[in-house]
Order: structure tokens, then sequence, then C-alpha cells
């Protein structure tokens, strides 16, 4: 069987409204967070889950790390049920909650990651040496005295994934590890992501609305909204049919210089070039860049696919997410 | 085991940061003292009570002393609660309840002595009649410092009791306002429990609230005799059984109906 199987996952929660009138009486409503949602990770799987906000992606991970019992539905994780193995469960995994701590606020950060050794009874010399390495590749060494209220938020975040990691879990969750972060810190995150994957075969499970870390992570990708899994494969097999349109920009010595185009090629003047919206489908590439040399001399030439962001959106709209 | 007295000693550490907090504390319970004395002063000036001034005086200086032991809350244990930080500590492979308790426990020692210290130094300075006398007995002093620790013991199953609250109701205001009424006239705080109708007083010595503060302090002023002190150090013992048996259930049954808030 597979590392993590799930299979029909099912999760309610019942939320309470106030009514209209009546400052008292309350609605009982039940919001269905999970329906049927089935999937399998093999070990040493890097996996991106996105989803707009409030598709259940958070709910699978607190599901998954044994805070949540499903209520219907099988997930084993390891072989282990984790709500009812919780114990033994969480000893092997490790989780980042983007927007939460687990460190100490108040103290310096080492004095935390000292507390988790003991709760994760990690021996000394394995605590010792796992510290330094990671402490190194994320940049922390100089930072372990310092108390966790006076790091930014990218050191923050690095110490948060350290404190995750220190035990050297199997599994790890991430739920929206780079939120928030600089260009820089989020390199640097999913570089040491990578690095700690290949080394120790860690498997991943990435929840993120930031495209380029499951572009720069995640092989695989799955698509949850409204609580039902919508799509599971490549990103590449995502977005390709989304990819439809390409953008050219060009620039001519001839200021006058006009290209020959079919009628529904819309042309746009911007400045000085000329910007032209063309699907590859209907119009090949390379037959748009023989008609536009044909013009004039170019000066300047930029093809252009659309922004990850936007397929994501167009992508989350046709489901009507 | 490891795991729970390291969150003690870490949370005693921080504790021990916020100086500007104890002096604070201390200069207030200290005001508090001098007015609740000069109150039974006057008091006793229109109608001498059975029981002697000082140990009226000693009484609330025991009670003001120790009043972090009662009235504070780990405003890091609230927030997790309320924020859904708890999520992390849910996956970790401990005991919840243990692990708060640990933390509790450290807060309500660390935060009681470095004010109860200086304190009862300071009350010792008092003349006759407005500070704190020594002790009734050497046996007295030893029951009596038997009787803190299980009082401590108590009143941190007993704000664990208040978390799990705060577990249901996400807000720790309205529960806590409660208990803490509670706690504040039946530990003695407000009104020294010996002060009440004797009727009254063999209700009230039984409540898990008595066993907090009130038990050792008549310990310490020879208000229970050394000869009685196994019975209420028993009371005590029970007290911190059920109280810690009920949190531990009650945490059990939160457990399994949680939800974590904030996405």
């Amino acid at each position: 069987m597979s590392y993590i199987h799930v299979l029909n996952l099912e999760k309610r929660f019942v939320i309470r409204e106030k009514r209209k009138k009546g400052a008292l009486s309350r609605e009982k409503k039940t919001v269905h967070a999970l329906q049927n949602v089935s999937f399998d990770v093999e070990r040493g799987e890097l996996l991106g889950y996105i989803g707009p906000n409030g598709a259940g992606k958070s709910t699978t991970v607190k599901i998954l790390s044994g805070i949540l019992t499903p209520e219907g539905g099988e997930v084993t994780v390891g072989g282990r049920i984790p709500w009812k193995e919780r114990k033994e469960h969480v000893r092997r995994i490790g989780v980042v909650f983007g927007q939460r701590t687990q460190l100490w606020w108040d103290v310096p950060i080492q004095d935390s990651y000292d507390l988790l050794k003991e709760i994760y009874r990690i021996p000394d010399a394995d605590y010792r040496k796992r510290l330094g390495e990671m402490a190194e590749a994320l940049q922390l060494t100089e930072l372990l005295r310092t108390p966790l209220r006076q790091l930014s938020l990218g050191q923050k975040m690095r110490a948060e994934l350290c404190g995750s990691l220190l035990h050297r879990p199997d599994l790890l969750f991430l739920d929206e590890p780079t939120i928030g972060l600089d260009a820089v810190s989020k390199l640097a995150l999913r570089d040491f992501l990578k690095w700690e994957n290949r080394q120790y075969g860690t498997t991943v499970l990435l929840t993120t609305h930031d495209m380029e870390d499951i572009v720069a992570l995640c092989p695989r990708v799955m698509v949850l909204g409204h609580g039902r899994k919508l799509f599971d494969g490549t990103l590449g097999n995502l977005l390709s049919r989304y990819d439809t349109v390409r953008t050219v920009s060009v620039r001519y010595e001839e200021t006058e210089a006009r290209p020959v185009l079919p009628e529904s090629v819309p042309v746009q003047r911007d400045g000085g070039s000329l910007v032209i919206t063309y699907a590859p489908a209907e119009f090949p590439t390379a037959e748009m860049v023989t008609l536009l040399q044909k013009a004039g001399t170019i000066r300047e030439l930029t093809v252009q696919s659309r922004n990850i962001d936007h397929l994501v959106a167009d992508m989350y709209r046709e489901m009507d997410l | 085991m490891k795991a729970y007295l390291s969150a003690f000693r870490m949370r005693r550490k921080m504790e021990m940061q916020y100086r500007g907090a104890v002096l604070g504390g201390i200069v207030c319970q200290v005001f508090f003292g001098l007015v609740l004395i000069a109150i039974y002063r006057a008091l006793y000036a229109g109608k001498p009570q059975p029981m002697p001034l000082g140990r009226i005086s000693s009484y609330v200086w025991l009670q003001q002393a120790f009043f972090r032991m009662l009235l504070a809350s780990d405003p890091d244990l609230l927030d997790k609660i309320r924020t859904g930080s708890i999520a992390y500590d849910l996956c970790r492979p401990l005991n919840l309840y243990g692990f708060y308790y640990a933390r509790i426990l450290a807060q309500k020692m660390m935060g009681s002595l470095l004010r109860a210290v200086p304190m009862l130094a300071f009350a010792f300075l008092l003349p006759e009649g407005w500070g704190l006398q020594l002790p009734a007995s050497a046996a007295g002093l030893a029951w009596s410092l038997a009787g803190l620790g299980l009082g401590l013991l108590c009143v941190s199953a007993l704000e664990n009791i208040t978390m799990g609250f705060t577990m249901r109701t996400l807000d720790s205001r309205g529960m806590q306002g409660m208990l803490n009424m509670l706690m504040m006239i039946l530990s003695g705080n407000i009104l020294p429990l010996t002060l009440f109708p004797d009727s009254w007083q063999r209700v009230i010595t039984l409540l898990p609230y008595a066993q907090l503060l009130d038990a050792p302090i008549r310990l310490y002023t020879g208000d229970t005799a050394p000869a009685d002190a196994p019975g209420i150090l028993l009371i005590q013992l029970c007290w911190v059984l059920a109280l810690t048996g009920c949190g531990i259930l009650f945490w059990r049954k939160n457990q399994r109906r949680i939800e974590i808030q904030g996405g």
C-alpha cells in the first residue's frame, strides 16, 4: 500500500450562524469541508496541494496530521490511522503552519529547539549534528541565541522550518510556508526543501497559493475546490489546457512599419512597440515571426506566455470555484 | 517525563524575564495589603473580633504575597487557543493536558515566588498589628509549606479546567470571569475565610478554593493546630486528585471534538 492512502475522505463542520432577527437565536448549518476525496502518495514524493481559500486544503492537512477526526473515509499514513494512533503517528511527521508559530516568543530559538529535542526524544549526538546541519543550511547559526520576537518574518519562517525538521520526520506538511516572504527568503526556503527531500527522502505535502512554489518544487499537483478533488497530475498537464494564448511584443527600426496580419488577430500600440495577442494552436509562433519580419527591420522582439497566476485564476473560474 | 519537565523549566525561565511586571505586582499587592489591614483595624476599633488582629494581618499579607498563584492565566496559552496555534501542540507526541499543566504550574509557582519573597520580607518589618507575624510553630511552618505545595497543584489543576472551557468557548473572558469571582471570594483573598461565620466556614473550607491558600495560611498562623494538619492535607490531596482527574477527562473529550480556528 502507498505511504499515504486516502479513500473517500469526508469532513463536515457545523457552523452556528446568527439569525437576522433575535440576538440570541442561532441557526445551525453544516458545511462539507471535504467530500469523497481520495489520493495516494508514495514515499519521497513532493506533492503540491492547491485550491482557492476555503477549499479544504488545511482541513486535509489537519486530518493527515491527526488533529481532526474525519466523519468518513479511510486514511492511513505509513500504515497508521493518524487520529487513532496519534502519538506514534505524530512522532514521524513534521508540520509547518505558515501563519502560526510553534517556537516560544520570548526566549532564544535554541531554547525552543532544546524543548523540541526533549519532546521528540532526540539523542544528544543526533540533535547536535542535525541542528548544526540545519542551522547552516537555513542560515540560522548566528541567530540561535536570539529571541524569536526579534527575528524578521523570513528568519522566523526559516526558524520554524528548522524546528519542524529537527526530529527528521518521514513526512513533512507545509501549509503556506512562503507566505509573506521576500524573494531571497523564498528561494532559500525552496532550495532547502529540495535538498532535504533528496538527502533524506522526506515526503513533502505542500499547500500554497504561490504558484512559483509549485513550479519550483512539485512534480505532482492536486487541485481541491469546494471540498472535492478536481485534478491530480503534473502541473504541465494541468496548465496546458489553460495556457492557450501568447503575447508578442515587437519594436521596429522604422516607426511606421506595420505587419500584415489576419483580421482576427488584435494589434495594440504600446509606446513604440506593437503588442499582438494570438493563439499558437491556430497561428504557429514560427509563422507569426516570419510575418513580423516581412514588415520591417526588427529591433526588439519578445514572446510571452501568460503569467501562471492568471492561468490558475482562469482554471478556478472555469471550475467554478 | 523529561519533555514536561523541560516545558516547566522553560516557562519558569520566561516568567523571570518580566521583572517590570514583578515590580508592578509587588507595589499593587502591597497597596492592597495595607488598605485591607487598615480596614480590618477600623473594624476592630469599632467592635473587636474573636480572631486576634495580628493573625488577620498575617493572613492578609500571605494572601497578597501569593496572589499571583490565584489570578494569573498564561496569556500565551489563551492566545494559542484563540488563534489556533494550538494546532502545533496537538501534533506533538505528548499528552496535552500534562504539557499545559507543566506550563501553568511553572508560571504560578515562579510568578508568585518572585513576588512573595520581597513582599513577605517587607511585611515582616512592619509593626505589630500591621505586619506579618512569625509562624505559630516550626511544625506549623513545615505543614504550611507542604500545604502550599498541594495548594499550588490544586490551583494549577483548576486553571487547566478553565483552559478546557476556553477551548470550547474560544474566549476565556466569560467562564474565567465567573470562576475568578468565585475564586477570589471562596479562597479568602477578599475577606479572610477565618472571618466568615463558623457555620459557613465548615462548608467553605471543604471546597477546592479553600485548599489553595487558606489551608496553608491557617497552618502558618496557628488557626489550625499542627495535630490537625494531616487531615487538612488529606482534604487538599483529595481535591488535587479529583481536579486533575476531571481535567484529564475533560481535555480528552475536548480533543475529540476539536476545531482549529483561522484556516
